[in-house]
């Protein structure tokens, strides 16, 4: 009892330097709070992008590397090895060594995997069996490319093709989809021609459940369409992968892929297995392209990774700093204050109270104005993440994929990309944990100025203390 | 009660070392009123700090009821303190964001005495020095002389053994130094006090048995 009423008046005493304590501690934890819930919406904002830009709802992808230009013999046309040139029934144009008359309506249709070097289907069951690997499924990323031979020509047509694990549809590019008509895979459709389509390209191309669609050169049965999340880069159509392993040839070398996958979906144990899971899988497949959320973070460019790297960076040491000058001016302030109070304490010292008593009287008053300091400081923070959701423009995150065409021209091969550019809000949320934190700083920087004033007091010698001058 | 034998404090300064005590002899009977007289610098504060347990002696022998308090620990000091020994500042020394019953309270917080005996002592003791009714007010809202009397509750509310005040009428008028010191006398002689009194005062010091006098760190006693 007799502690608090000491402790209250004697900070009713200094008033106006216990709130210009509190406010500093304040002011520190606020802002370290309202950096905090920014940088935790900017990192919700990459999230929700790259979820969106991949939407494989996996922690790692796998694809062989991409072919060199070096690989491939010089051609025309897209997709595939093409060429032309003259056959004993006149024109002709060859397409991965197959050549055809170039007879007026004509159609050349190619499913070709050009953008990745492809893997046995066998790396999906050795990184499946890894430690810390929770799962893995192989998939075909591919690209249909039409040209029809005619007499007015148009320019050739692809759409890209995933050859989808029907076993595991929780892995890859069809997990975060959402059946719009008809219906996705089942298991008896695992060496049938049917294929799902997604919703955009069906409507943008008047592709229709119930209707068809050719596929290298092969009609499938379309038995449901799918929508993505927005922003994201889906594929146009996905068909089970032992189809798409049978028809499809590798672009440049004109190679089956039987038995091969170009993409291995991987989910880890735990998000804090994925590092070990990556090592594992570099030493399992050295030349494969391994693919992290952190990773693809780091390829993101546009005003999200602007942002992040603010949050990162300038937030971080702003933060950092204004907590360091809040820490210093309230262990200043209240050494200042406990050596106004020297001789009042060496009076409490004559009257007995041992030197802990006094420093438990000091250190509360401290951690008073700590609490004081993050009751204030949280309010802050909340009207600082207040004021960011207000006035934060949305975000733009633009992540270069390739497009799956393989160009050949005379000066080599080109594996163009294609920069797709979302728009994401911005959302500061502040956690209970950043709170917790906050609080948990403040009173730290209460109890470290207690703990600097009531150092002195515990050296005083109580005859020393009297003799001061207050 | 006190035997001091040879007792001499020397403190180190940037100058060199300086003798504030030299070999003092002294002996104070149990309810003797001593009082020691002297000029400014002579020894007569850490006189009274190294009886009160608030400094150390650097040689000699000062013993309180046969315990050596140069050689007792902090805490025993610090216990000392608190149970035996009252004292009283020419300045009050009393915290002034508390009350008048607050500061005479503060004196009971180290014997851990229970809520409700602390509020008894308390009201007993102010009445003792005659400050009922100013019981909650602020050292601010008080006079010096009531003041005085709220330090000499403080020092006498534990019950204590000895008495020691510092210039206790230093910061006082005449009128209200002879009240003070009639104040005084009352309480030495109804809680049969060990009281010693330093002063440069000579109307405070005559009211003393015995009067010593303190001289470059030395004390001597007239015929």
């Amino acid at each position: 009892m007799f502690f608090f009423t000491y402790l209250a008046r004697e900070l009713r005493r200094r008033l106006r330097q216990a709130i210009f304590i509190a406010l500093g501690l304040a002011v520190g934890v606020g802002l370290v709070i309202t950096v905090t819930a920014a940088s935790a919406g900017v990192k919700n904002a990459q999230a929700g992008v790259l979820k969106g830009l991949y939407g494989v709802g996996t922690d790692i992808t796998v694809t062989g590397a991409a072919p060199s230009a070096g690989q491939a013999k010089p051609s025309t046309g897209s997709g595939g090895r093409v060429s032309l040139g003259m056959g004993p029934n006149g024109a002709q144009m060859c397409v991965n060594g197959k050549c055809r008359s170039l007879k007026n309506g004509y159609t050349i249709d190619t499913l070709t995997s050009s953008s990745y070097a492809p893997m046995n289907e066998k790396a999906a069951a050795e990184i499946a069996a890894l430690h810390d690997v929770a799962a893995a499924a192989g998939g075909l990323l591919l690209t249909d490319n039409k040209t029809t031979i005619s007499q007015n020509p148009s320019p050739p047509t692809s759409f890209s093709v995933d050859g989808t694990d029907i076993s595991q549809q929780k892995l890859g590019p069809l997990s975060d989809a959402v059946t719009k008509t008809g219906r996705t895979f089942k298991a008896a459709d695992a060496n049938r021609n049917v294929a799902v389509v997604d919703a955009n390209y069906a409507a943008s191309n008047g592709l229709k459940t119930g209707g068809t669609i050719t596929i290298g050169g092969t009609k499938f049965t379309i038995i449901g369409t799918v929508a993505q999340p927005e922003g994201s880069n889906p594929p146009n159509v996905y068909i089970p992968l032992a189809r798409a392993q049978s028809l499809a040839e590798q672009g440049p070398a004109g190679g089956s892929l039987k038995n091969d996958v170009n993409t291995v979906y991987v989910t880890a144990a735990s998000a804090a297995d994925i590092p070990a899971v990556q090592s594992e899988i570099a030493k399992l497949l050295p030349k494969a392209t391994i693919t992290t959320p952190s990773s693809l973070a780091s390829e993101v460019t546009g005003s999200v990774s602007s942002a992040a790297k603010l949050a990162n960076d300038l937030g971080k040491w702003l933060s950092v700093l204004v907590l360091i000058a809040a820490f210093a001016v309230a262990v200043l302030l209240t050494m200042l204050a406990v050596s106004r109070r020297v001789r009042e304490f060496g009076t409490l010292k004559a009257l007995g109270w041992r030197g802990r008593r006094i420093i438990a009287q000091v250190m509360g008053e401290s951690f008073v104005l700590g609490l004081l300091g993050a009751g204030i400081g949280v309010g802050l923070g909340f009207a600082g993440v207040a004021i960011i959701n207000a006035i934060a423009p949305s975000l733009s995150a633009t992540l270069s994929q390739p497009t799956g065409e393989h160009i050949v021209t005379p000066n080599g091969a080109l594996n163009p990309t294609s920069s797709h550019t979302v728009s994401v809000p911005l959302v500061a949320s502040v956690s209970g944990a950043v709170i917790l934190a906050a609080v948990v700083l403040a009173v730290a920087g209460g109890l470290l100025a207690g703990t600097f004033g009531s150092w002195r007091i515990g050296r005083l010698r109580p005859a020393d203390a009297l003799t001061k001058v207050g | 009660m006190y035997e001091l034998t040879g007792v001499g404090k020397a403190y180190t300064t940037g100058f060199g070392k300086v003798l504030a005590l030299s070999a003092v002899d002294l002996t104070v009977g149990d309810g003797e009123w001593l009082a020691i007289r002297g000029r400014t610098g002579h020894g007569k504060s850490t006189l009274l700090n190294l009886l009160g347990g608030l400094d150390r002696p650097t040689s000699g022998r000062l013993l309180l009821d046969g315990r050596d308090l140069g050689r007792m620990r902090d805490a025993e000091l610090t216990r000392l303190r608190a149970t035996a020994i009252g004292f009283v500042f020419q300045t009050f020394n009393l915290v002034p964001t508390l009350s008048a019953a607050e500061n005479v309270e503060a004196a009971l917080i180290p014997l851990r005495a229970g809520l409700a005996a602390r509020r008894r002592k308390v009201a007993a003791a102010l009445d003792s020095v005659g400050l009922t009714d100013r019981a909650r007010h602020l050292p601010s809202e008080l006079s010096g002389g009531q003041q005085q009397r709220v330090a000499i509750a403080r020092a006498l509310v534990k019950e204590p053994k000895v008495l020691l005040a510092d210039e206790p009428t230093g910061n006082l008028d005449e009128e209200t130094r002879d009240e003070i010191i009639g104040l005084m006398e009352k309480l030495w002689r109804e809680y049969q006090l060990t009281l010693i009194l330093v002063s440069h005062d000579g109307a405070v010091v005559r009211r003393a048995q015995r009067v010593g006098v303190m001289s470059r760190g030395s004390i001597s006693f007239g015929p």
